[in-house]
């Protein structure tokens, strides 16, 4: 039963950097995409339809390491203090820019809040790189900066990578000029998605020990394992409604 | 103010802030559900531009309920680390649950039904706002529970120094639970009925072109906030008797009789109002020196769910769980004032400012009426592809 909840831990983790990655990449590369408003709210367009269904695996990461691992979650959400009040403060900020920027008129607003979405989404990218290189070290009391430093880049540019090749595979030709293929996208992602894994298999020993025990394990997979095929369902219907096919036209314009 | 008050006023201004938009999605969800399922039934516009100019608002309130949520989820972690690390098995559940059985659901369909507008089959986007107000009372459901626990930790034992569940149907069935529940989904009509009741009297006061849109909403949300304070207040007396059980002292301390006191006597002024009002919900849109009354009395149902939960949190001390483990046990060790003093500024810093700006939003769009409503406004043409020789 742990080794269940285990799995299901690392295929959230994983899938939140593998879909709210190329979100955070193309907040980053936003001033790079957009050089005018009208190409950023391109930009934006693209991945708005996306975000609440990506972002939300992140909730559901911490939601099952209290569920299900429930002393690791404290020791490391504590131990990574500065880290995790900087990802959420950075979070926040990119939210706010997408759910604001067309809620008032006026390009100063949209402009203003489009840097928000730039700034939080580097801020996403670089706080989860020391987050994940500090993971990888064991959690020490003071982890290697130069460590931190190289993973916070890599992460960095893997984000940034998916980011770009989203838009080329949902816009072929018209955010980054090229086009790029469903297996470039899966490529991409998987590059995204690398940084997590690495941390997360030096976790995953200490994870099984601090298991929660059995009869916790499997209330939660009593409840929760026969709502995963709406929950799947539900992320697939978003990529077959938002998908290239639908977006070639036109595209939504809430955020 | 030493570190466990600043860790705890962190708790307190976060997790208010965070039930002021909770509260009101919860009542305006089934609202806009109902008014979208009127509008695929019938087809009509008039429910269509209801539809979309009630769900901006409601979507509008929500984003806020996103960020507040976050730093809510996150902040058990970082500052009470104690609670996961003695009743995490226990405590932990529902709030698992909740993120992964509703709140997971709540966030894909939420942007399904935002997005879905002009591309979602009618049915199928219809489908989606029912799941939206589904998951979002399961929220309410799962998150209550785990509250519950905290206030008569039922369904668990002390072994080995740690919280073990023991009996699923007693956390479920928790007497802290059964009737607190209620009370907080009518406070949520409550609050969503004077927002619908509050607005269209300002269009009104304005001698709004939109007068059947807004004569109707009027008596909409008169009729909804009459039936959320019946509920709400049934619920909230009925709290008194399972209460004797568990709390017997609750409400001792100042501050939680002082918060009980203002719910309990503002409430049931509000309701006796409202009873006398929802027998003349035909002529009241008609009644213009009523028009400023009825505005300035919107802010009344967020102010008294925060008198409730103060009443009920601070009632507790100085326990997080009630007999079993103090909040300054519960605080992580080794947080020092440093650390919480700066992310208190932080996330109140940036959480109160975008509150702020996110309730002048839903100001602007209750003045600017459902003529001018982005929500479900026809999709913008994607841009041309680029000619290879202008890329740079």
């Amino acid at each position: 039963m742990d080794v269940l909840w285990l799995g299901v831990l690392a295929l959230l983790l994983v899938g939140y950097f593998a879909l709210e990655g190329f979100d955070i990449g193309l907040g980053m590369l936003l001033p790079v995409l957009g050089r005018t408003q009208r190409d950023r709210d391109t930009v934006v367009s693209a991945m708005a339809p996306f975000v609440l269904a990506n972002e939300v695996w992140l909730v559901a990461v911490a939601g099952v390491l209290f569920g299900a691992f429930p002393e690791v979650e404290g020791r490391v959400l504590y131990g990574l203090y500065p880290l995790v009040v900087t990802l959420l403060i950075s979070w926040i900020l990119r939210d706010a820019g997408l759910w604001f920027r067309r809620r008032l008129d006026g390009t100063g607003w949209r402009a203003a809040w489009d840097w928000a979405i730039c700034i939080g989404s580097y801020g996403l990218a670089l706080s989860w790189g020391l987050i994940l290189a500090a993971i990888a070290q064991g959690l020490p009391e003071s982890p290697s900066p130069l460590a931190g430093f190289g993973y916070a880049v890599v992460v960095a540019g893997a984000l940034a990578l998916h980011g770009w090749t989203f838009a080329s595979w949902l816009l072929p030709g018209r955010v980054t000029g090229r086009g790029r293929t469903g297996g470039a996208l899966l490529a991409s992602a998987c590059a995204a998605a690398l940084p997590a894994a690495v941390p997360l298999a030096v976790l995953a020993p200490w994870l099984l020990e601090h298991a929660a025990p059995g009869g916790t394990l499997g209330v939660l997979s009593l409840i929760i394992l026969p709502l995963t095929p709406v929950m799947a369902g539900a992320q697939v219907w978003t990529w077959r409604t938002f998908g290239p096919r639908r977006a070639a036209g036109r595209l939504p314009s809430f955020f | 103010m030493d570190v466990l008050d600043l860790a705890r006023t962190q708790f307190a201004v976060t997790g208010s802030l965070h039930f002021l938009f909770v509260v009101l999605t919860l009542g305006l969800a089934p609202l806009i559900a109902i008014t979208h399922t009127r509008h695929a039934v019938t087809g009509r516009p008039e429910h269509e531009r209801a539809t979309r100019f009630w769900g901006q608002i409601y979507v509008t309130n929500y984003a806020l309920g996103i960020f507040t949520g976050l730093v809510m989820e996150f902040q058990f972690g970082l500052s009470w680390s104690g609670l996961s690390e003695y009743a995490g098995d226990v405590f932990g559940a529902p709030l698992a649950i909740e993120t992964l059985g509703a709140f997971f659901l709540e966030s894909t369909f939420l942007g399904l039904w935002i997005f879905g507008w002009n591309r979602l089959n009618r049915w199928v986007h219809l489908a989606c706002i029912w799941m939206v107000t589904l998951t979002a009372y399961a929220s309410a459901f799962w998150i209550m529970a785990a509250n519950s626990f905290l206030q008569n930790p039922a369904g668990a034992v002390e072994r080995g120094g740690r919280l073990v569940l023991t009996d699923f149907g007693a956390l479920l069935g928790n007497p802290a639970l059964v009737n607190s529940l209620p009370h907080v989904v009518g406070a949520g009509l409550w609050a969503a009925g004077f927002l619908v009741m509050g607005a269209s009297a300002y269009q009104l006061f304005r001698r709004t072109t939109e007068r059947e849109f807004f004569t109707s909403s009027l008596r909409t949300g008169l009729l909804v906030a009459f039936a959320g304070s019946l509920v709400t207040v049934g619920f909230g007396y009925a709290q008194f008797g399972t209460l004797a059980l568990y709390q017997p002292d609750k409400f001792g301390s100042p501050l939680a009789g002082t918060a009980l006191g203002i719910m309990i006597i503002v409430g049931q002024l509000v309701q006796l109002l409202l009873l006398l009002l929802a027998p003349l919900a035909y002529w009241l849109p008609r009644w213009r020196w009523a028009q400023p009354f009825l505005m300035i009395l919107t802010p009344l149902p967020f102010l008294l769910a925060i008198c409730g939960w103060l009443a009920r949190e601070v009632g507790r001390q100085p326990w997080l769980i009630n007999g079993r483990l103090t909040v300054a046990d519960a605080m992580s060790p080794g947080l020092t004032s440093g650390m919480v003093t700066v992310s208190l500024v932080g996330f109140t810093g940036v959480l109160g400012l975008l509150a702020l700006a996110d309730y002048l939003l839903i100001a602007r769009a209750v003045r600017r009426g459902p003529t001018a409503v982005a929500l479900g406004a026809e999709d913008e043409p994607a841009p041309a592809v680029r000619e290879p020789a202008l890329s740079h």
